[in-house]
């Protein structure tokens, strides 16, 4: 209880520390965000009409201390501000839809790289030196290496433009509407297979080696000898003996690679036009819309933030260690 | 100490999602003031051999640019989208510069950023895993959460969100990527640092009277060198790729000659589109190779820090044969484990 | 020859009135390779398969780059959905930048008065809201008024507005527009301001934030029955005042949230109308279909200048910003940075979308070309002396500027990059310094800046082009907003000409009146103006004809340009062959 206390204070603090960041962060620039939306319309609309945007907007002149109160207290309610380039659309409406998606993509591509990558571990280590353990870590390793967008790009390129076997953008077929079909499903998955493969090569690796790894310290430990002596099968030393206890270590890393991950698949969003919070965050960044760029900082802070939460939870429900300690 | 930082990551995962290993375990068998064995052993092993080769041979181009490239990799010396031809042995850009000329001058940028945010983060990191590791308590406590904050907040948003308030340039990307990478060398050391702390030789230290950072500096930091170091080679990919990102994106400056912003131009002057593959493909496999090669660097290490991950054959065999070879010394399992974990990849 | 007969087979093979087998052996019987074929097959049945989603009749539009479409049809609001303004709602009149004429809309008939202080516009009658409800001269001085109140509303009208003291329906088809003084280039303001019902508008609550989900106006379009987070439809209005317009059923609109994307579908043959830059055409989008696929460049926007800050010495002298302009190669700039989508500007500094407007006397200066040697001459002249390669002021500070340019904005970033290498020729360095746009243009309306590239003010007279680049009225002080004159430049005889024009409403006038700020502009070199900005346009006839191009320029095809409406009238589905 005590753990669970001081981990949920740890995230009040950090949530608190990204909130401040991301308050000053574009009270570091110059201009406002009627300049950005004139610099969005480009040439659309006469410079000098630039003051009754900026009318529109309300922009302030407060002291900062009251602006930050003010902000605190916007958040606090849901209120992120107005969005420019959806403008008047409110910054939350506009997240709100990305946030599905990115869960959808991060969670599939999370779940399967963790999947695979932990179970091509358990195996390398197993059989060391042999065919798993040998050929694909460097293999792995040097797919692994190339920048996410240039994978996603050389594959958007070839599989879906000049082959034409998967969707060029979007998560679903334009013009479907959103039900609980099967025709509405299969589309979502077809469209989800390029993104998520991406990512799920790229990261499959580090997954691999890191379960490699911990496995083979683990298999040298007392207790896994002596179910091995105790004339357990194979299988069951494998994963009910030596993988589960490596695998404890790797839960805390599924944590904060959440972070990681989430920052990876923004990049793939936006190479596959996926409605994800990336592909969001590269057109606010696009727009000069700060406003919504802050908005999105914080969802994915925030869902990292609960993420870790949930981790930890069930860390303590895994590790009996951390509940006595 | 929070509960957090008993917990345990084996694996580095750099924000653009790529992972590399980070050594299980330095083999501390007692104090031992030298500790330059591990990388001795490195240049005999043939995967650091390999990475090693590959990185030397990118530095030499990085140096000897001027004497390497054909052409000025700024002017228009050609049509654009040239095939590789003798003249332009990769072709030209979209705008008709010369392909490899640019390729040639960018390994300066993108290595020399890499290098710059990993010795940088590596040395903040350092710093702040030794002062939180040596002091314990309050100095700790603060470090500590400030690490796991900066950690816990998302990288590549932060990177995005802090370049585009920014003026775009070199300094602002290394910045942006010092500000975004320290926290992580900083945590991996600050757990090497508190189980050093409890070693022989350090009371032995405290005892003789030494300073706090003479013992943290003299003593401490040259028993986990082998750490530091493939934190730094971790760093350095994570910054060779984070910076590729950022100006593929169009947030560095498009001025400059780097891998990135070749992919930039290639991807704003359609190189792909018009079959153009000479202007995307190679900059892409540059940092593949580079990244790859560091890999490569930071595997070897693993092995030799870790004589289990090292003596694959004898394992197997004394798994196979139920003899307890490797176990011997080690006495409670369970627990001796985790505080084996604790200490290694945390 | 044998590529029709190829089309032919191919559409056969679709159509499965040939099978694989057959169309193969027909194909060998024309002299035609496997693999040809199976390129052709390959890339049609792509293309038709991205047809065949779309059997409604609808043209596919991309416009806007966004992730997320948001439900904004509020014609007031600075950034609602295409097209909401010039499609839905409409204007009393379109301007026609290519033909240089007024087309009556709204409006059948205006008048200045004798004293050119009221504007009288007569409205068309029979014009009807999407609802059925009449529409009225007592519309557009509602919607006049509300602009007039409401400062945070934008629209056309909106610069005009600030001279204006009423504006009244005098019956309902009479609408009188007095001015506070005299300003006849209003005009255009005021006539191409979209009018809105007053039965709906008077019951909005806040009209600066009103969404307006469904919209009521009196245009070619107006329903829309789709709308999604990356998807949308606006279908036509059934009962448009102008019969048997729109030839077609409507508009669908799938989000691209970068010009990347939106290019990947332009190229697939997804796309029937777009306005994205898209690099290196013929080669990208001509070339894999040169039957269907076209586009068309006219370089009718605003004129990119170099601006040199006039306050900063040696700039505020003429003869070194005429030597700085025949230092640069815009030849060089047009082929690399801009791919030859535009040609070298004139020593008028105005782009082509004023034919009518042109002062053939004014155009072909010398300080247009690129003469370095003459360059070195000036800059000699004007005592800036040569120090090994670096020219240094008389006070003997070098000649080294930063060249702000916006981050991102690649043909700019790449047209800076070779004006730099021209520069460093005659002896000035320039570093290339690219900012985010919000600092950049900071810089450049406070006047922090020695050199910057900059676009400027069109319209469509050269009126707002001429009071922008030299008029004292734009021009402030370092540090304060200027929203035009950013170079701080100004000649007396420049504030009386643009007075003149203001005063009178005789085209005649006005356009001798622009032939001495022409001259004028040639004169001072007030900045130094590199190339017209293309208006990107294309368009696929795969599935619709009717658009404009080079051959048929009846107005300009980008969907951006608020002509786009008279675009709207001309597009219909493909006759069937």
């Amino acid at each position: 209880m005590n753990f669970i206390l001081r981990r949920l204070g740890f995230y009040l603090v950090a949530a608190w520390a990204s909130l401040t960041l991301n308050f000053f962060l574009p009270r570091f620039m110059p201009g406002d965000p009627a300049t950005a939306l004139f610099a969005r319309m480009q040439g659309r609309i006469q410079a000098e009409q630039i003051q009754t945007m900026r009318e529109a907007y309300g922009v302030s002149d407060d002291p900062l201390w009251q602006q930050y109160g003010a902000y605190l207290v916007n958040i606090f309610r849901g209120d992120f501000g107005v969005s420019i380039s959806y403008f008047p659309t409110a910054v939350f409406d506009v997240v709100r839809s990305g946030f599905v998606w990115t869960i959808v993509l991060v969670g599939v591509s999370l779940v399967l790289s963790v999947l695979i990558g932990n179970i091509l571990g358990v195996m390398g280590a197993w059989k060391r030196n042999g065919f798993v353990d040998s050929v694909l870590p460097p293999l792995l390793m040097f797919v692994g290496s190339f920048p996410f967008f240039f994978l996603a790009s050389v594959a958007l390129f070839f599989l879906s433009f000049e082959w034409g076997w998967f969707p060029l953008r979007h998560a679903y077929t334009d013009g479907l509407a959103p039900a609980w079909s099967w025709e509405f499903i299969r589309s979502v998955l077809y469209h989800l297979v390029l993104p998520a493969a991406t990512s799920i090569v790229v990261a499959i690796g580090g997954w691999m080696l890191g379960m490699r790894n911990t496995m083979i310290s683990t298999l040298a430990e007392d207790y896994v000898t002596m179910a091995e002596a105790k004339g357990l099968s194979q299988r069951r030393v494998m994963f009910n003996y030596a993988a589960r206890n490596a695998l404890l270590p790797n839960l805390t890393a599924f944590g904060m690679a959440l972070g990681f991950v989430i920052s990876g698949n923004l990049l793939v969003e936006i190479v596959f036009a996926y409605p994800g919070l990336g592909y969001q965050l590269l057109t606010a960044v696009n727009n000069l819309d700060y406003p919504l760029m802050q908005g999105l900082f914080l969802m994915i802070t925030f869902a990292v933030l609960a993420a870790n939460l949930v981790v930890d939870l069930l860390y303590v429900r895994l590790d009996p260690r951390v509940r006595a300690g | 100490m929070s509960a957090t930082n008993q917990t345990t990551a084996a694996v580095e995962v750099s924000p653009v999602g790529q992972a590399t290993p980070v050594p299980a375990e330095a083999a501390f068998t007692g104090p031992r003031r030298r500790s330059g064995a591990w990388l001795t052993q490195l240049l005999g092993n043939r995967k650091a051999a390999f990475g090693g080769l590959i990185l030397l041979a990118f530095a030499a181009v990085a140096i000897f640019a001027p004497a390497l490239a054909p052409y000025d990799p700024t002017e228009f010396v050609g049509r654009p989208h040239r095939p590789p031809s003798s003249e332009f042995r990769l072709g030209t850009t979209g705008s008709g510069q010369d392909m490899l000329s640019q390729l040639i001058y960018g390994t300066r940028i993108s290595l020399g950023a890499g290098v710059i945010v990993g010795v940088a983060t590596t040395v903040i990191g350092a710093l702040v895993g030794l002062a939180a590791g040596y002091f314990r308590g309050r100095v700790d406590d603060f470090l500590s959460l400030l690490t796991n904050v900066m950690l816990i907040i998302p990288g590549l948003p932060l990177l995005v969100v802090l370049a585009a308030f920014l003026p775009a340039g070199f300094w602002t990307t290394v910045m942006v990527l010092i500000v975004a990478g320290w926290a992580w060398p900083a945590r991996v050391l600050r757990s090497q640092t508190l189980s050093l702390r409890e070693k022989d030789f350090v009371s032995s230290a405290l005892v003789s009277g030494e300073g706090s950072w003479r013992i943290m500096l003299r003593e401490i930091l040259p028993n986990m060198m082998s750490i530091v170091a493939a934190g730094m080679f971790g760093a350095i990919i994570y910054a060779i790729g984070a910076q590729a990102a950022l100006e593929f994106l169009g947030l560095g400056n498009p001025s400059a000659i780097s891998w990135g912003t070749i992919l930039y131009w290639a991807g704003n002057n359609a190189g792909l589109l018009v079959g153009a593959w000479w202007t995307f493909v190679p900059a892409g496999l540059c940092i593949a190779l580079v990244a790859f090669a560091f890999a490569l660097v930071n595997y070897a290490i693993d092995e030799i820090t870790n004589p289990r991950l090292r003596s694959q054959r004898e394992t197997n065999l004394a798994l196979r044969r139920h003899r307890r070879q490797l176990g011997v010394s080690r006495a409670t399992p369970v627990l001796r484990s985790a505080g084996q974990h604790r200490a290694a990849g945390d | 020859m044998t590529r029709q007969a190829l089309q032919d087979l191919v559409v056969a093979f679709q159509a499965g009135r040939l099978t694989r087998r057959q169309l193969m052996q027909r194909a060998a019987a024309l002299g035609i390779s496997a693999s040809a074929v199976g390129a052709v097959v390959g890339r049609s049945a792509h293309v038709a398969a991205a047809a065949q989603g779309d059997t409604s009749g609808l043209v596919t539009v991309a416009t806007e780059q966004v992730a997320t479409w948001t439900r904004n049809f509020n014609p007031f609001s600075p950034d609602p959905r295409w097209p909401t303004t010039n499609g839905i709602y409409e204007p009393l009149f379109v301007y026609n930048t290519i033909s240089g004429e007024i087309v009556p809309w709204l409006a059948t008939e205006w008048a200045f008065s004798a004293d050119n202080l009221t504007l009288t516009f007569t409205t068309r009658p029979n014009v009807t809201w999407h609802d059925g409800k009449p529409f009225t001269a007592r519309d557009v001085a509602y919607t006049l008024n509300l602009m007039k109140q409401n400062t945070a509303l934008l629209g056309a009208s909106r610069t005009a507005l600030d001279v204006v003291s009423k504006v009244e329906a005098t019956n309902d088809t009479t609408v009188a527009v007095t001015f506070s003084e005299v300003y006849t280039v209003g005009l255009y303001d005021i006539g191409t301001q979209n009018i809105v019902p007053e039965h709906i508008w008077s019951t909005v609550a806040d009209p600066v934030n009103e969404p307006n989900a469904t919209p009521i106006g009196s245009g070619p379009f107006g329903p829309v029955p789709v709308f999604q987070d990356q998807y949308y439809e606006v279908h036509k209005n059934p009962t448009y005042w102008q019969e048997g317009k729109p030839a077609f059923e409507g508009f669908r609109f799938p989000a691209f949230p970068t010009n990347d994307a939106a290019n990947l579908a332009t190229l697939n043959g997804e796309i029937d109308w777009a306005s994205n830059f898209i690099p290196d055409i013929e080669a990208t989008f001509v070339a894999r279909d040169p039957e269907n696929n076209h586009y068309w460049f006219p370089p009718t926007g605003a004129t990119v200048h170099l601006y040199l800050n006039t306050m900063t010495p040696p700039f505020d002298n003429a003869d070194v910003r005429k030597a700085v302009s025949m230092a640069i190669n815009r030849e060089q700039i047009t082929t690399i940075a801009m791919y030859d989508y535009t040609n070298p500007s004139d020593s008028t500094g105005l782009s082509e979308a004023y034919p009518n407007w042109k002062n053939a006397e004014a155009a072909d200066a010398e300080w247009v070309t690129n003469v370095a040697d003459q360059a070195n001459v000036l800059l000699d002249g004007a005592g800036l002396t040569r120090s090994g390669d670096v020219r240094q002021l008389p006070d003997g500070t070098p000649m080294e500027y930063q060249l702000n340019v916006v981050t991102g904005w690649s043909d700019w970033v790449q047209a800076c990059e070779i004006m730099s290498r021209n520069l460093a020729d005659v002896g000035i360095t320039v570093t290339v310094q690219p900012y985010e746009y919000a600092t950049w243009f900071d810089q450049l309306q406070k006047g922090n800046f020695t050199m910057s590239i900059g676009g400027s003010e069109s319209g469509a007279t050269p009126f707002n082009f001429f009071r922008g680049v030299m008029s004292s009225q734009t021009k402030e002080p370092i540090g304060t907003i200027s929203a035009l004159n950013w170079h701080r430049f100004s000649v007396p005889e420049a504030d009386q000409l643009l007075a003149d024009f203001a005063a009178t409403s005789d085209t005649a006038q006005q356009q001798q009146i622009a032939n001495q700020l022409q001259l004028l502009y040639e004169q001072h070199a007030p900045a130094v103006p590199l190339f017209p900005g293309p208006q990107w346009g294309e368009f696929s006839t795969l599935r619709f004809e009717g658009f404009p191009s080079d051959e048929n320029p009846y107005a300009i095809l980008s969907c951006y340009a608020p002509e786009s409406i008279l675009v709207m009238m001309e597009i219909k589905p493909k006759a069937a062959q």
